[in-house]
């Protein structure tokens, strides 16, 4: 038996593995269609849309549209999911090759363009379809230092979706026009049904403060205002303290959701029968007809109206939820990523969003789309009077620490008054908002 | 190198005399190079890729960096400022009690249910022994999402079997309770997740051991009138000692950095009463991309364990040897 | 009744007690998969599922991209736990049977780094595989899991290779066998069961993750399982019956995987460890 060359053998062996991983390691990056190189090959183009936001058909649709003008390229769509995203944000924004058009829920915006990752579309805005008519909250949370960091994508907004039936019952013969009528019949479907130990005539989470704000900003108060270049919490303010003091009221008095939990799991109760009235997006509908989650034998029972103001006649402004479309800064294909955006955010695939995908489309000049459709015709009507959250980079740092369920919480629970939970909150954004980095 | 070595060395090459000479003093050259060429192919995946990062997050503690210094590429220096603030935070001795308190009762809970269960394996029946030991087999086996998933659901506030068993059993106010409304309730259950899922390797690995030891001396022991505990005390427990140190260490320093349990439990919005320090790491880092102090946080935790399992590593290194 | 039968009650007892804490919940996950959306947010609960349905399965498996999931999370898995079988046995050989300078030093890096939150080095290590163009591809996440994995198991075989006592190879090699030779023979399988006990760590390791594949892949063809079991849970709402079932069927694997294993782990992890 050779003793020594097995024993150096053996010892080339280790040294051959680690050799071959590393040679594994980076030999990876050989072109399968990557986009480092001379622009004159075929260019890949790669898109993030988060789950559930375009209907596939649409975004098959616009796929084929660019293609057509440009045929030697790929796009390649890639779907994300929602928990988590800002880690995957993160770490794609950082490295060498971001996704060249990322769809950003409207609150985190602010927050990767003052970092430098999204690419200024001031300059390309005339290029864009109803660029003029873009709905104001939308386009508030794209624009930062008076620059346009991205383009409006869909909005949607919030309406109370109730019970015919049960209103009938308890003798509501008109959907409520003010916040006194909708606390009074609230409290009548209490007395109707009350009986039922999980009834609510109006369910409220605890957590649920896109649903909060809106009774915030009807009395005059607001999250945080600007004062001289620095922002101030405003949640502390008499206006803001009344508006949720009249929430606290109707929580109290007609809602049996749990206090301290969010408003994910409300459709599938609401589902179940003990629930009269949920403040909720249009596409909520959807999921309490799921055949697998909800009922949808509830369909003819299921009507909107807008949340009302405490001014009769008048709605209470909502949170215009929704999200943009940003094209990275670090992207080797601004061209082809312009291209699609402005395909995207366009007339035609506008339409398409609002009648298939039944989302708010990005302009005033296509709300008319659901004229014929009573239900969402009114969360379209709630869009024309939405409120956005401060624009500040720091906003989403505000969400990640939970100030406002956390206040909301607090107050719900009776774990602290009004004044003092409050106070609490804006202190704390008064703090994240103004921070350095 | 060690004498040992050339001594081991020299008993080989006697038989082989017809090849000594030249093949042997070049078998004495390699010979040193051996280890670290078996070594080599492990310490470079490591050094790869856990090397950097980790300098990466050793450095990352000293700087100020936030979304845009993430961006750009280079954060600005500012020295033990992240650890002093860190220290000086009431907050970090708030979390650091916190999570070593969780981390005790879940190594505690797993450590002292796992011997009772594998002192129970003993005294079974050869049927009933298997169907215990195969129902730990399925929950040890059980992934961490899907076990979370399942302990979520049956905590659920409204569709929770949990609640309706309470309810059923006369006690007010849980037909629609949230387990995590108040902290303690709610580390409860996520100690409970925990330990269902550490204690059958636990239980069925000192089950193993307890065949190591003699049971004559038990019985010996139990026929002198030693009650139970001493019986334990004094025979058991001292042959088991070695697995149960390896165990509680192992124990220690996974549970000191759960992280999955509590933050999926929690649907990834944790509120700062359920943070421990990796949850809070995390959080400073994504969160509130504060990733220097964030990396901070991780410095100090990883320093504290490292304090907590001292005697044990001290142990371990006088094992090895010079 | 006698002492011993009550005493034996009581055992049999305690037994079942365990016996439904740890099978309930896994018996509920398999029940719920099978349940009808009505039956399973039901406030009282169905014990049963009866009138059972297979919508659940079919919308779990029916997921975009499903089988290559499960190829990728196969695939990744299997890679990993050879390599690391490999690696982590040899550098143990180093760590175990020679005396070199760094020896300590190495062994004690193999401990504390061991304590480092996995989380907080998500993105450096993302950084790291960039700069090598090994983002979005499953060797870079092999390679990734790899260095979680090879800390514990260079340092659970080495504990095993250190219970062996030395002579055995001595004895093979006064017998004309080489130094490589008695690895091989002699060594190698009496330290299989600790090669097992690695493998299931990296087992659990890879199979458990979700946030370093969520975080490293990006395709949708490169997905593993355990991004797709949090799929079910979006901003609208958690899927309960699809969440069951997927967990149902993720951790099918695992089961299967611990049943072959689980005997020879063990053994293995006490022999080792008896003598320190």
């Amino acid at each position: 038996m050779p003793t020594p060359r097995r024993r150096r053998a053996l010892a080339t062996l280790a040294l051959a593995l680690a050799l071959a991983l590393v040679a594994a390691a980076c030999g990876g990056s050989s072109g399968d269609g990557d986009k480092s190189s001379a622009q004159t090959g075929p260019r890949t183009m790669t898109i993030w849309l988060m789950t559930g936001s375009a209907p596939p058909a649409v975004v098959d649709a616009v796929n084929a549209e660019w293609k057509k003008a440009h045929p030697n390229d790929t796009v390649k769509v890639e779907l994300q999911q929602w928990n988590n995203i800002t880690t995957k944000l993160d770490a794609a924004f950082a490295g060498s090759n971001p996704p060249d058009v990322v769809e950003l829920g409207n609150t985190l915006v602010a927050k990767y363009a003052a970092a430098g990752a999204l690419q200024d579309l001031t300059g390309s805005r005339g290029e864009f379809d109803n660029n003029q008519a873009w709905l104001q909250s939308l386009t508030e949370s794209c624009t930062l230092d008076g620059k346009l960091l991205c383009a409006p994508y869909y909005a949607g907004s919030r309406a109370v979706i109730y019970r015919k039936s049960m209103l009938a019952k308890a003798g509501i013969a008109q959907t409520p026009t003010s916040l006194e009528e909708l606390q009074s019949a609230s409290e009548k479907l209490m007395s109707t049904f009350g009986s039922d130990k999980r009834f609510s005539a109006f369910y409220f989470p605890g957590k649920y403060w896109y649903a909060a704000l809106p009774f915030v900003w009807d009395h005059g108060g607001d999250v945080a205002v600007q004062d001289g270049g620095k922002w101030r919490g405003a949640l502390d303010s008499a206006e803001s303290q009344a508006g949720l003091t009249a929430l606290k009221q109707l929580v109290d008095c007609c809602s049996r959701a749990d206090k301290q939990g969010d408003e994910l799991k409300q459709d599938q109760a609401f589902a179940q029968g003990h629930i009269a009235m949920i403040v909720a997006n249009g596409w909520e509908k959807g999921v309490i007809l799921d055949p697998k989650q909800g009922n949808p034998k509830l369909e003819k029972d299921l009507a909107a109206f807008p949340l009302p103001s405490r001014t009769s006649g008048q709605t209470a402004p909502v949170f215009l939820g929704g999200s943009d479309l940003g094209i990275a800064a670090k992207s080797k294909n601004q061209d082809l990523a312009l291209g699609w955006v402005k395909l995207l955010s366009g007339n035609q695939f506008q339409t398409q969003m609002a009648t298939v995908g039944g989302v708010i489309p990005n302009s005033t000049t296509l709300l008319d789309l659901h004229a014929d459709d009573p239900y969402l015709s009114v969360f379209d009507a709630t869009a024309k009077n939405s409120r956005f959250t401060p624009t500040s980079p720091n906003w989403a740092n505000v969400e990640a620490a939970n100030v406002l369920p956390d206040m909301l919480v607090s107050i719900l629970t009776e774990r602290a008054s009004v004044a003092d939970a409050t106070k609490e909150a804006s202190t704390r954004i008064t703090d994240v908002l103004n921070s350095g980095s | 190198m060690s004498s040992i070595q050339g001594r081991r060395t020299a008993s080989v090459v006697r038989p082989a005399t017809a090849l000594a000479g030249r093949t042997t003093t070049r078998r004495r050259r390699l010979a040193p190079l051996v280890p670290y060429a078996l070594l080599a192919p492990a310490v470079l995946v490591l050094a790869a890729i856990l090397g950097f990062p980790l300098y990466r997050l050793v450095s990352l503690s000293f700087q100020q960096y936030g979304l845009k210094e993430l961006f750009a590429g280079r954060g600005t220096w500012i020295g033990l400022r992240n650890y002093r603030e860190i220290f000086g935070d009431p907050f970090f001795w708030t979390v650091v009690a916190r999570t070593i308190v969780f981390a005790a009762l879940c190594v505690g809970l797993t450590m002292g249910l796992g011997t009772l269960v594998a002192l129970l394996l003993r005294n079974l029946g050869r049927t009933m022994r298997t169907l215990v030991t195969a129902g730990l087999v399925a929950a040890w086996a059980m992934p961490v999402l899907t076990a979370v998933s399942i302990w979520q659901w049956m905590f659920d506030f409204e569709f929770g079997v949990v609640n309706w068993l309470l309810t059923k059993l006369g006690f007010e106010g849980y037909a629609q309770h949230n387990w995590f409304d108040q902290p303690l309730q709610g580390f409860a259950v996520i100690i409970l997740v925990v330990v269902w899922g550490a204690l059958p390797f636990v239980a069925i690995t000192l089950h193993a051991g307890l065949t190591q030891v003699p049971a004559e001396l038990e019985e010996a022991a139990r026929v002198d009138g030693a009650g139970a505990w001493q019986v334990f005390r004094h025979i058991t427990f001292p042959v088991l000692k070695p697995i149960f140190l390896i165990l509680a260490t192992l124990s220690t320093i996974w549970d000191f950095k759960v992280f999955t349990q509590i933050w999926v439990m929690l649907n990834q919005r944790p509120s700062r009463e359920y943070f421990l320090l990796g949850i809070w790491s995390y959080s400073e880092s994504f969160g509130v991309t504060r990733y220097g102090k964030g990396a901070a946080i991780a410095v100090v935790m990883v320093l504290l364990l490292l304090a907590l399992t001292f005697f044990y590593v001290r142990q371990m290194l006088k094992a090895v040897g010079p | 009744m006698t002492r011993k039968r009550l005493h034996r009650i009581g055992y049999n007892a305690a037994a079942v007690l365990v016996l439904l804490v740890t099978v309930f919940p896994i018996y509920w996950m398999v029940a719920t998969g099978f349940k009808r959306g009505p039956d399973i947010l039901s406030f009282e609960p169905r014990w049963l599922p009866i009138p059972g349905t297979l919508e659940n399965y079919r919308s779990a498996v029916g997921k975009p991209h499903f089988l290559e999931d499960v190829r990728n999370s196969l695939v990744v898995v299997t890679a990993t736990v050879l390599i690391a079988l490999a690696l982590a046995f040899l550098a143990a050989l180093a760590a175990g049977r020679f005396h070199f300078r760094g020896r300590a030093a190495l062994i004690v890096m193999l401990i504390v780094v061991q304590m480092v939150p996995l989380e907080a080095l998500i993105i450096p290590i993302y950084l790291s595989l960039d700069r090598v163009g090994q983002t979005d591809k499953l060797v870079g996440i092999v390679v990734t899991y790899l260095t979680f994995v090879l800390p514990f198991s260079i340092w659970t075989l080495r504990g095993f290779i250190v219970n062996i006592p030395e002579e055995l190879e001595e004895a093979a090699m006064v017998d004309g066998c080489t130094r490589a030779g008695a690895f091989r023979r002699i060594l190698f399988p009496l330290v299989a069961p600790g090669l097992v006990a690695t493998a299931v760590f990296s087992f659990i390791l890879v199979w458990n993750d979700y946030l370093i594949a969520y975080v490293l892949l990006r395709s949708p063809e490169k997905q593993t399982l355990g991004i797709w079991l949090a799929s079910f849970t979006t901003n609208h709402g958690t899927e309960w019956g699809g969440v069951m079932a997927g967990s149902t069927l993720f951790a099918i694997p695992a089961v299967v995987f611990f049943l072959l294993v689980q005997r020879r782990v063990v053994s293995g992890l006490t022999a080792g460890a008896v003598k320190g």
